[in-house]
């Protein structure tokens, strides 16, 4: 990790410590939603990391951006992080729009989305419904990727006007369902997607967010799993004597340590924009470990576990959605494969051994 | 934790198509990859990769050896490992005893045995495990007694690998009885000629019909003073810092790559069905980041830190992914398979099959890793 992403997780841990403590996370999910804390992110410009200051945003890199997202997976944060700047701040800085003030989402263009743009300037109009965006409601606008006349473009939809059917993920992070019907659109509002902003490389950056997300929420998971089985007696001693608890406690660490590097590789090798095989292989890794790390730790644990009031259930629930958001593992696994299949047998281990860096 | 995420400089690089090359000219189209460094003996192909200097790389110029980086050494290793090349014959004297001989070696040792193992010609097995001692090798019953200029031993070892044709090997034994309570004292390691008197070597018929391993009877086998590997007493200590040299490098999770390779190259041509590309997708992941821990460790140790734990999380996470490998390709090929017969691929997965269980028991079982590393997590 370079200085400066080092001063700035260490700035977020100590923000989100603050601010961000299991008891908050608790408290925010009647809403989903922490005010407190987005402020004081805001505040400090953590949303626009990655984006470029010459554009409003906070500087930095895709780098800088995951190890961001890493603080707040751990810290459960409720909050858009990962959609504010790797996402939606990417694609309005890329096509020359404005940032708006307060939290910012994107549509993943799931199948059955619907985004219809047209018009011109002066007289650009929105039809769409785009499920599942996250803190869809919560955000001033969302931004939406539409093709008119074969050209695609960004749109940073006001969500003002657009009808909203909430919805949450298992960790109750919301995950709204948001339609606009024929509804007028300013020019500030719609740009010309330059090229390189795309459905794929949104899908790539999503994918990679949320790989950022679950490696930080598994090093919480491994601390906490190794702090409650040395304190947990049963029999006459701490669980975590007992060797069958010791594999549990084995497992998590190698999985959270996959999904720590993984990350760390696939961020620094996106220069400046994530590759395919690096995502790829990072979400196919991180989504295979945080099923099998979030279950190792379920089951050390016991049935404190299974309570909402202890940590470990606002981190694996998170997990339980995450790995699916963006594409699993399995269907990353499975564009992978492909995509190594068709590069040949000899191909493979030097894509392997390099990191995978190049397509 | 110590991981940390790391790249191979352009000069690390630059040494990984310098073995690319070389393995291009060396190996014939038609070569059957090896699984494993332990899958094919073969001196002059040791001897040649030694003329290039990557045998004995971390043994010090002064020694006959090359003084290269644990990360260079990393570089290789996982090049001839991930081509299967036949690597079994220097393999061990060059991860295992050369370090040992660098580390607790006299002077005279050194001198006599390191440059022999960088050259490639001097072979070296290991003696830990006897018929009562596999995990708990602090129990092993073979006896050294003290004599006039050296000890003379006696005792049985199992499973030693390629005894029958190597030249030497390290033997653990007990050279003062054990002590109620303080089990790992009066422990020593003592080098052992495969051919000296007393020395009876018979194979241990292996589960694929192949003679790797043997059994090896000493009975009053004498061994001079200089003989003696390190301290009179510290075999334990010894033996134990052997095992963190060996735990963590490419060919603890490198062992069946060959046989996904091959299964890519079978299905060339072909419409690639979901299940398919999802098995060798999941894989190549898992291979990548799994890489990536264990290059981190190489990394640790050239910056002088002690990544025990860390080296035995990477042996046991790598070794279960070998297994997971076959496991994963056989239910992906729904094929029956015989030994020696079929396409290369078929051939491959019948090989790993049969062999593939003992990836998690060769130098510390699964379990004890797990006991190992559990307690530096806590």
């Amino acid at each position: 990790m370079s200085e400066h992403s080092t001063m700035l997780t260490e700035v977020a841990a100590g923000l989100m410590r603050d601010l961000c403590t299991p008891e908050d996370v608790v408290a925010a999910e009647a809403t989903g939603w922490s005010d407190r804390l987005w402020s004081a992110l805001a505040e400090a410009g953590f949303p626009y990391v990655s984006v470029p200051e010459e554009v409003g945003g906070s500087g930095g890199d895709v780098a800088d951006a995951c190890a961001l997202l890493a603080v707040a997976g751990r810290f459960a944060a409720p909050v858009p992080l990962a959609e504010s700047g790797l996402l939606a701040g990417w694609a309005l800085a890329a096509a020359g729009l404005e940032l708006p003030e307060g939290p910012v989402s994107v549509a993943a263009g799931r199948p059955g989305d619907v985004v219809e743009l047209s018009g011109g300037p002066g007289r650009w109009r929105l039809t769409a419904r785009v499920q599942r965006v996250p803190w869809g409601a919560r955000s001033t606008r969302v931004v939406l990727l539409a093709s008119v006349g074969g050209e695609r473009h960004v749109v940073s939809a006001p969500t003002a006007v657009a009808q909203v059917e909430p919805g949450r993920n298992l960790a109750a992070e919301p995950r709204d369902t948001l339609a606009w019907d024929d509804v007028p659109l300013a020019d500030e509002a719609v740009a010309a997607a330059p090229a390189g902003v795309d459905p794929d490389a949104l899908r790539l950056r999503g994918a990679l967010g949320r790989a950022a997300l679950i490696s930080g929420a598994l090093q919480r998971v491994a601390e906490l799993t190794v702090r409650y089985t040395g304190e947990r007696q049963q029999f006459g001693r701490p669980v975590a004597r007992f060797q069958a608890v010791q594999a549990h406690l084995v497992t998590i660490a190698e999985e959270a340590e996959l999904a720590r590097l993984a990350v760390e590789v696939a961020a620094r090798n996106a220069r400046p924009d994530p590759g395919f095989f690096d995502v790829a292989a990072a979400a196919s890794v991180t989504g295979e470990a945080a099923t099998v790390a979030a279950r190792a730790a379920h089951q050390a644990h016991g049935a404190i576990g299974m309570t909402k009031e202890y940590e470990l259930g606002q981190l694996s629930r998170r997990l339980w959605s995450w790995r699916d958001e963006f594409g699993s593992e399995r269907a990353w696994g499975r564009e992978l494969g492909r995509r190594l299949a068709g590069a040949g047998a000899d191909e493979l281990w030097p894509r392997i051994s390099t990191g995978l860096v190049s397509a | 934790m110590q991981f940390g995420a790391t790249t191979l400089t352009p000069a690390e690089e630059s040494l990984r198509a310098e073995v690319r090359d070389f393995l291009a000219a060396e190996l014939p189209a038609d070569h059957r990859p090896a699984l494993g460094f332990a899958g094919r003996y073969d001196p002059d192909f040791s001897r040649k990769l030694a003329a290039r200097g990557w045998v004995g790389m971390a043994i010090p110029p002064e020694y006959g050896g090359h003084g290269r980086s644990a990360v260079e050494r990393f570089v290789v290793a996982e090049e001839l490992l991930a081509a299967g090349a036949p690597i079994g014959a220097h393999f061990v004297a060059d991860r295992q005893t050369g370090p040992t001989l660098l580390h607790f070696g006299t002077e005279e040792q050194r001198r006599r045995f390191l440059p022999g193992i960088a050259a490639g010609e001097i072979y070296f097995s290991l003696g830990m495990s006897e018929p009562d001692s596999g995990s708990d090798l602090a129990s092993v019953r073979t006896r050294a007694t003290r004599v006039d200029g050296g000890w003379t031993v006696t005792g049985t070892k199992v499973w030693t690998s390629e005894a029958h044709r190597n030249h030497f090997f390290a033997v653990l034994c007990r050279t003062s009885p054990m002590e109620e309570g303080r089990k790992h004292a009066g422990l020593s390691q003592l080098i052992v000629d495969l051919h000296a008197d007393g020395v009876t070597i018979s194979p241990i018929p292996y589960l694929d019909g192949s003679h790797h391993f043997n059994e090896v009877a000493l009975e009053d086998v004498f061994v001079p003073d200089d003989m003696v590997l390190g301290e009179i007493g510290s075999g334990w200590q010894q033996v134990t810092s052997e095992l963190a040299y060996e735990r963590s490098g490419p060919d603890r999770w490198l062992s069946t790559f060959p046989v996904l390779r091959e299964f890519v190259r079978e299905g060339a041509g072909k419409a690639v069905a979901d299940d398919e590309a999802t098995v060798i997708g999941r894989l190549a992941a898992r291979a990548w980041a799994i890489r990536a821990l264990s290059l981190s460790v190489a990394r640790a140790l050239d910056a002088g830190e002690v990544p025990a734990i860390e080296a035995a999380l990477v042996k046991e996470v790598g070794t279960r992914f070998e297994q997971d490998l076959v496991e994963a390709l056989r239910g992906a090929a729904e094929t029956e398979v015989d030994q020696g017969t079929g396409t290369l691929f078929q051939q491959l997965l019948a090989e790993a099959v049969l062999t593939s269980p003992s990836y998690t028991l060769r130098g510390g079982t699964t379990e004890i890793l797990r006991s190992v590393a559990a307690k530096g997590l806590a």
